[in-house]
């Protein structure tokens, strides 16, 4: 008998005060507006999807669970790998997501393995689903397995059809086959730390790489930091400056990353997500035929604003599955532990506390839901508030957990000091949290700046 | 021990020399923190400096050895400050082992160099404070038998294991027990505990963590009076406080000269970021903080037995939380390079946090004020 009857300071569920029990007892139109079932929350959500979306979560969390939850700790607690070195645990995981689909699924057969059933659906809902799963199970795999859909995100948004057969399709299939083929999305420049965008409103922009005009392409010079998967990617969206150009000359450049000059300087000693590599790229005379300009010469801006515009909901889901990972530790601490004789989860302050973090997390997934669903193209304005919110209020679901499990909360083995590391970046990557309450604010300025109309909110 | 407010400073001013000196240098390369060895050298300097104590039956001016003027605790709480800016889990196992030695002093054990600075303090019991019922005993109010059953429970040694940080080559240890409704101390050899290593805790890289069972009698139990196993815990509990706090200053003090640094040099959108007023804000934020810390301190400078405990504890739930806000501040002001290990905040951040959990966490001192005050529980 694993089954409590009830908590302390609360009724039994068949309590003659406890009336749920009754609600199957009214007449027809009372049971129909009236009786529920008390699924569990998952589930409730889960069955709240679109039918093939929610066999896509499903099958996500399962996968999570089979491969990514086991490889957590080990991953995580490795040393640090020289750059390009790809852990024998982190190499099998990327050859079964890809054999799976998971590193195919922004397009439908026979390009990529999206279901046709998800096709109606906004494909940054798909995404959002499968991050949230793979994040609550290891943040730095979820990392690892996601960035490829952001550097492969330009070959998509530039719209052209040719690109998406000619690169895209070849990366798809060699990942379906189990020949895990990265692409990576290096936009940062060097000294940039706090906005990806960093060159943007200077009045004096340096190229953090620059694109040379030479004989049937260009060469690529300059340096890329905090290139998430950088270190293992096959080939890399890079984004840069034509010579003797400003910013508005950012270019999408397809590159090869094993052509000659091109050069992985190293990978970042992280907090979290250390499953996955945040590399240095060092590019000298890269040379990128002219077909591999992706989207059009002086195109490469658009291409990353849309890009992030595609990918901040995603992050934000990551906040929603690591909120999930602390409330379910925190959820199974407090069913568990016992002080003065009985389980902390019948204590109210405790009930009080998991409450809290129950409708934080659920909170933050349903504004993510609402924005993903909707984004067949995503606004700049959502993205941006659905990013920054989400992932601080992530946080701070993630710090309750801590709180609760107090002197154990720092413990490895409590897995939640890890989730703290793995989600303190994402109020960070992506532009920062005060960097997207800002390009929120930019994205506005048409309804701010109309004295005409009021400003709907 | 006479001690004025010149004495006070001249002695903080050899603690921060040493601080930066010695601690900060080992220091420096955040990604690898000071070693075993290393902590064993820098400890033994600290005794020879009269930071830390040499002996139970010594008397100088070391940390925690006095508690009883104004000045002693500024010190008390200046030295574990500055050690805390160089080091915080430096500063987080002296503060440990100097109150450990307070136990020890206070119980009458009598111990050499040797076994002091393997000994360890467990201030608490193995999860929170005690609910309501540790301020009830403190305030010598009648105990029902819950009260008793909590306590017994809390600080029952053989059930749950306690989680400890401290140096990996710690001896022995000395933790509160319940015994005959009353905290009485016992004095246990690490080869007669069940230990076990864990993996990398969250933050102190300097120290490591353990899950330690008392499954057999062994070791010295002291039974204090009643009276003065009040106040001797009392005392403990307020001082443990107040270290951690200080210790959470001292880090807030270094995150907040590496965010003014980096905000100072780092440029965005044309101009330094330090111009921006999203960065000026959290740069605020941090200010604040640290306004408020340092008030905190400022207030708690005086005799430990004039201290309310109610008092020190809700500034701890207070400032906790506040500390760790600013330590993210400092990361964030840093955006990407301040999450990376080799920079520096991403380690204040990560101890500020143990910092948070330390003795019981912050979330129960809600549950221990309301005993205190008498609230209803």
């Amino acid at each position: 008998m694993n089954k409590q009857i009830h908590l302390e300071g609360h009724l039994p569920v068949d309590h003659r005060l406890s009336p749920h029990w009754q609600f199957s007892n009214l007449p027809l139109i009372g049971r129909v507006l009236a009786n529920y079932p008390v699924n569990d929350l998952w589930e409730t959500d889960f069955a709240r999807l679109p039918r093939a979306l929610a066999k896509q979560r499903r099958r996500a969390r399962t996968f999570a669970e089979q491969y990514l939850m086991p490889a957590a700790d080990e991953l995580d607690l490795a040393v640090h790998l020289p750059a390009g070195e790809c852990h024998p645990t982190a190499h099998r995981i990327l050859c079964e997501a890809g054999k799976q689909g998971w590193l195919s699924y922004f397009m439908p057969a026979p390009l990529g393995s999206m279901p046709w059933g998800t096709v109606l659906h906004a494909p940054i809902w798909q995404c959002s689903l499968i991050v949230e799963e793979f994040s609550r199970a290891c943040g730095g795999l979820m990392l690892l397995l996601s960035a490829h859909h952001l550097g492969a995100m330009p070959l998509i948004l530039s719209g052209r059809v040719n690109n998406m057969l000619r690169y895209l399709a070849p990366v798809y299939r060699s990942c379906e086959r189990g020949e895990p083929h990265l692409i990576a999305f290096a936009i940062t420049e060097p000294g940039a730390g706090s906005d990806v965008e960093e060159g943007h409103g200077a009045e004096v922009y340096r190229p953090g790489v620059v694109a040379t005009p030479t004989e049937g392409g260009y060469l690529l010079n300059g340096r890329k930091c905090f290139i998430s998967g950088g270190d293992l990617s096959k080939t890399a969206t890079v984004f840069a400056a034509l010579q003797g150009e400003g910013m508005d000359s950012w270019t999408c450049f397809y590159v090869d990353c094993s052509d000659p000059g091109y050069k992985v300087a190293r990978t970042e000693l992280k907090m979290g997500m250390r499953a996955s590599g945040a590399a240095e790229i060092e590019l000298t005379d890269v040379f990128v035929p002219s077909d591999r300009i992706i989207g059009g010469l002086r195109n490469g801006w658009a291409l990353n604003r849309a890009t992030l515009n595609a990918s901040r909901i995603p992050v934000a889901s990551m906040g929603v599955g690591f909120a999930r990972a602390a409330t379910e530790t925190a959820v199974e601490f407090a069913r568990r532990y016992k002080v003065g004789g009985k389980e902390l989860i019948h204590y109210q302050d405790v009930q009080l506390h998991l409450a809290t973090m129950v409708a934080e997390t659920r909170a933050i997934r349903s504004l993510v839901w609402q924005e993903a669903k909707a984004a067949w193209q995503p606004r700049q304005l959502n993205a941006s508030l659905c990013k920054f919110h989400a992932t601080d209020r992530a946080q701070r679901v993630c710090e309750m957990a801590m709180d609760l499990l107090a002197d154990h909360g720092g413990k490895h083995e409590n897995k939640l000091e890890k989730i703290f590391r793995d989600v303190r970046l994402t109020r960070i990557f992506e532009g920062t949290n005060q960097i997207n309450r800002l390009t929120m604010v930019e994205d506005w300025q048409a309804q701010l700046l109309d004295f005409d109309h009021s400003v709907g909110v | 021990m006479y001690m004025d407010t010149e004495d006070s400073e001249q002695l903080l001013e050899e603690v921060g020399r040493f601080a930066r000196e010695r601690i900060a240098g080992m220091a420096a390369r955040p990604e690898s923190p000071i070693n075993t060895d290393q902590l064993t050298l820098l400890t033994r300097e600290a005794c020879e400096l009269g930071i830390l104590p040499l002996t139970t039956a010594d008397d100088g001016f070391s940390i925690w050895e006095h508690n009883d003027v104004a000045q002693a605790m500024s010190f008390n709480t200046g030295a574990l400050r500055h050690i805390a800016y160089a080091s915080p889990g430096v500063a987080f196992a002296w503060h440990r082992l100097a109150l450990a030695r307070f136990v020890a002093v206070q119980q009458g054990l009598a111990l050499e160099q040797k076994d002091l600075l393997g000994m360890q303090l467990v201030p608490t019991g193995h999860y929170g404070l005690g609910r309501n019922s540790l301020a009830k005993w403190l305030k010598a109010e009648a105990l029902s038998a819950e009260d008793k059953d909590m306590l017994s429970d809390w600080l029952d040694r053989g059930v749950n294991a306690t989680t400890i940080y401290a140096p990996k080559d710690w001896k022995s240890l000395v933790w509160p027990i319940w015994s005959d409704d009353h905290i009485a101390w016992r004095h246990v050899e690490r080869k007669e505990l069940e230990v076990s290593s864990g993996n990398a805790q969250h933050g102190f890289d300097e120290l490591a963590g353990f899950a330690v069972r008392q499954t057999s009698i062994a070791g010295k139990t002291i039974k204090p009076e009643p009276d003065a196993s009040r106040s001797t815990y009392a005392r403990l509990l307020k001082m443990d406080m107040l270290g951690l706090l200080s210790i959470g200053a001292g880090a807030l003090d270094r995150g907040r000269a590496l965010a003014r640094d980096y905000a100072g040099i780092r440029k965005q959108g044309g101009k330094l970021i330090a111009e921006h007023p999203a960065v000026q804000h959290m740069l605020s934020d941090i200010e604040i903080t640290r306004h408020n810390v340092d008030m905190a301190l400022a207030a708690f400078a005086r005799p430990v037995d004039e201290l309310d405990v109610g008092a020190v504890a809700a500034t701890r739930a207070s400032m906790s939380p506040a500390l760790c806000h600013a330590a993210n501040q400092v990361m964030q002001v840093h955006g990407g390079i301040g999450y990376m290990r080799d920079a520096g905040p991403e380690k204040l951040l990560r101890d500020q946090n143990m910092l948070k959990l330390m003795s019981g966490g912050t979330r129960e001192i809600h549950a221990f004020l309301a005993g205190w005050t008498g609230a209803p529980a």
